[in-house]
């Protein structure tokens, strides 16, 4: 009965154990990333000790040798060049991080007995750690008496006496953990005189529930491990163990290790090395407790919010019709608390987007090498956050451009030596919050984009008629043209001709955009820009006619209430009008959709600010700010240039919801100027100072 | 004494939930005789096979007795369990607290 509950156990714990190992291979990638740029970190030497440790203590739990196995080669040589012994080199750092794929190939293949790491691999981490290529052969110890070998030969300081406080989480025996083993295991790293057991928590029969764990110890344990390898022996106990360990006295006269308290909820010491990996440092931190929730129950969640937010506006509304004040009065605080929780709602999605961001310096480093370029990659505002279905689809549009960057952007050492500039390339990925939006920015110094070789390129592919020469930022839009490419010699990176458009069509899946600007010889800069969040908006309400549209409140930029139309529109209501000095394009929605009702006497423009740009927008009515439920266009008006989605108001009307970039795009008019503009605009409440120059393209 | 109570050779967490009534009729039993003795004698040599989800079991029997004034005695411990109640720091289930019945 006992073989066949672990056997059951194992297999439910199987695939926490594939995620974590993944975490820790990712920890352990970026941390040999970090080590590179600081090779005799020893927060960082001890940090990838532990991962490899981590690993390879889980699987021989599984029993998965062949994880074990290999991982055992990986965590001497890091055991090795944590001591002092090996020294970090390039071909070191390369082969680590070979291994690290092959740790992660093998723990994703722990079902296929035919995938086994190559032996020529495992010969090298030999041949690295000093070790005889006969005298350790491969696969062999798995199990935890190899972990205790491994805490004996790592001692370097002399015996200390520890004293260790453990409070197990109730939860402890039914993840199949029994502290009696855990124990003995303890006991294994040395010597505890004394053990007491905090007899009187545990509950009385009337109150207990006999699967749920009251323990709590105190201990005294006389070891030559480390903190670490302390620490580590409780890993298995998880999240719900509460854990204090203190130094009493060292033994020999050797010196200590840095006798500080450790306190920590034991959870898998990955993510304090995720968090470190973005934010620089590692070190020991609180874990805060996490919970993991399945996405699509938060999605629920989400979804039923969409409807409250709904229902409470068609509640707000019909209470503004009673007249009531004490009713209004209660409606708005409803409102307040729906608001409230909508903003905590939507940040449990919210995730930072350093750790996308992170994963990729390894992708960075192989491909310079592969080119023969010498590249360094800077990340800034990895901590900017955004929802997590965003992050996991902007991830692959990522991808290319920065390859991209690499291939084409960058130049080798001697070509930028010959352009006069440092013969490192460097590429910045950055990301920060800017009015609503999530601005990402891939910056490479390099050769920026040849416009003749581009519109050569766009003649040759009938993109453009040749002979026509547009604007310089057309040009470079052509880049994202759909089978477009410029690479002179095809590399197996990118320069296929499939990859710009799909990064334009994946961003602007997204409702975002994406621009490109570009200095020859200077460098180039690709900017994203995504929403926050793909569920709920602030908007602004307008209404034309019997119409009611929505802008997104952040790209509101002022309003120019009730003036009187004057300028004249083309037959897609395009005009321009005068704002303290600038003409900006100014965009007619009953003459652009062809809206029935006739115009009032009155009209109000809203400015909009997309991107860079600012343009009018020409509404009959102003109606106010409102919390809009994204819901998705039906087939038949997902065509509608410049609206995004639509939502449905608490009358139960439908409101479409703009996107102001493409809307911006129909408002501007590059080809013809207009007769001059009529509507003389006076002194509204400025936002912003304009500083519009550029002509729109 | 002769030992009117016996723990099973099994006490572990695939147990704990079988054995909870048993200990609660061992207490009512035990509080019904209060006149009679003050001490709830258990044999405890069947023990082959116990982790820390049984010994807290009984751990939680010996507080519920000593809550009404008795006191749990684990008769001839069996190695397992007094192996497990020393290595967990709960030695003091195996001591009989003579100087109790002293006074």
């Amino acid at each position: 009965m006992t073989q066949e509950s672990d056997d059951d156990i194992i297999r439910e714990m199987l695939p926490a154990f594939l995620e974590e190992a993944n975490e820790q291979s990712d920890a352990l990638e970026q941390l040999m990333l970090e080590l590179e740029a600081d090779p005799g970190n020893q927060a960082l030497l001890g940090a990838l000790f532990r991962c490899a440790h981590t690993i390879k203590g889980s699987a021989g739990v599984f029993g998965l040798d062949r994880v074990v196995g290999f991982t055992h080669h990986v965590e001497t040589l890091l055991d090795l060049m944590r001591e002092g012994t090996i020294v970090l080199t390039p071909e070191l750092s390369t082969l680590l991080l070979q291994s690290n794929d092959v740790i992660r190939m093998l723990v994703q293949g722990v079902h296929d007995d035919q995938i086994v790491a190559p032996q020529d691999l495992v010969l090298r981490l030999q041949q690295a750690a000093h070790m005889a290529p006969h005298s350790d052969t491969g696969q062999q110890d798995g199990s935890a008496k190899s972990v205790i070998e491994v805490f004996a030969n790592s001692t370097t300081t002399g015996s200390v006496s520890w004293r260790v406080e453990v409070r197990f989480g109730v939860d402890t025996f039914r993840h199949g953990i029994d502290p009696l083993t855990l124990i003995a295991y303890v006991r294994s790293l040395g010597h505890i005189p004394d053990i007491v057991c905090d007899t009187p928590s545990v509950p009385t029969l009337d109150a207990i529930d006999p699967e749920s764990c009251h323990l709590g110890l105190v201990f005294t344990l006389d070891t030559e491990a480390s903190l670490e390898e302390i620490t580590d022996a409780f890993k298995f106990a998880r999240e719900d163990c509460e854990l204090i360990i203190t130094p009493e006295r060292v033994h020999a006269a050797s010196d200590a290790p840095p006798a500080t308290q450790a306190s920590q909820a034991a959870a898998p010491a990955a993510r304090h090395q995720r968090t470190g990996a973005t934010g620089g440092a590692t070190g020991a931190g609180d874990d805060g407790g996490f919970i993991r929730v399945q996405a699509d129950r938060l999605d629920d969640v989400i979804n039923l919010l969409g409807e409250l937010v709904i229902a409470g506006s068609g509640a707000s509304a019909l209470a503004r019709q009673t007249q009531q004040r004490a009713l209004m009065e209660a409606n708005r605080h409803v409102t307040r608390l729906i608001e409230g929780i909508r903003n905590s709602t939507l940040k449990l999605r919210m995730v930072p987007i350093g750790d996308t961001f992170a994963r990729f310096r390894r992708v960075v480093r192989d491909t310079a090498a592969e080119l023969g370029k010498e590249v360094s990659l800077e990340i800034v505002g990895g901590e900017t956050e955004l929802d997590k279905a965003m992050v996991e689809r902007i991830a692959d549009p990522l991808m290319h451009l920065v390859r991209n960057a690499l291939d084409h952007g960058l130049e080798t050492a001697a070509q930028r030596q010959a352009a006069g500039k440092g013969p490192q390339g460097k590429l910045t990925l950055s990301a920060c919050h800017e009015a609503g939006n999530v601005l990402i920015r891939i910056m490479d110094d390099g050769r920026g984009v040849q416009r003749d070789k581009v519109l050569q390129r766009a003649w040759d592919r009938g993109l453009i008629t040749r002979g026509a020469v547009p604007s310089d930022a057309e040009i470079l839009n052509l880049i994202f043209a759909p089978g477009f490419s410029t690479a002179e010699q095809v590399t197996n990176l990118s320069g296929r001709g499939v990859g710009m458009d799909v990064v334009r069509s994946n961003v602007e899946a997204l409702r975002g955009s994406v621009t490109i600007a570009s200095d020859t010889g200077q460098g180039s800069c690709i900017e994203i820009r995504l929403p926050l969040t793909l569920a709920i908006i602030d908007g602004f309400l307008v209404g034309v006619g019997q119409s009611k549209f929505i802008l997104p409140l952040d790209s509101v930029a002022e309003v120019i209430a009730n003036r009187s139309t004057e300028a004249t529109f083309d037959s897609h209501g395009r005009s321009y009008f005068e704002l303290r000095g600038q003409f900006l394009p100014l965009v007619n929605l009953r003459t652009l959709y062809a809206l029935d009702a006739p115009p009032p006497k009155l009209s109000s423009v809203v400015v909009v600010r997309a991107g860079a740009h600012r343009y009018g927008v020409l509404v009959d009515a102003l109606l106010g700010q409102h919390q809009t439920v994204i819901k998705p266009l039906g087939l038949m008006l997902r065509s509608l240039r410049g609206v995004s989605g639509s939502s449905i108001l608490g009358t139960g009307e439908v409101a479409l919801i703009f996107d102001t970039t493409s809307l911006g795009q129909l408002a501007a008019n590059p080809q013809a100027m207009p007769s001059p503009p009529k509507l003389s605009v006076g002194a509204t409440s400025p936002i912003d100072t304009p500083h519009l120059s550029e002509r729109h393209p | 004494m002769q030992a009117p109570h016996a723990l099973p050779d099994e006490l572990t967490i695939f147990t704990a939930s079988e054995w909870l009534p048993q200990c609660q009729a061992w207490l009512r039993a035990s509080a019904e005789e209060a006149e009679v003795c003050e001490v709830l004698a258990v044999d405890a040599q069947a023990v082959v096979e116990i982790d820390a989800a049984g010994l807290q079991l009984l751990l939680s029997l010996s507080n519920s007795l000593e809550k009404a004034g008795r006191r749990l005695d684990l008769l001839s411990p069996s190695p397992v369990l007094s192996d497990a109640c020393c290595a967990l720091g709960a030695a003091s289930l195996l001591c009989r607290p003579d100087t109790k019945e002293a006074a």
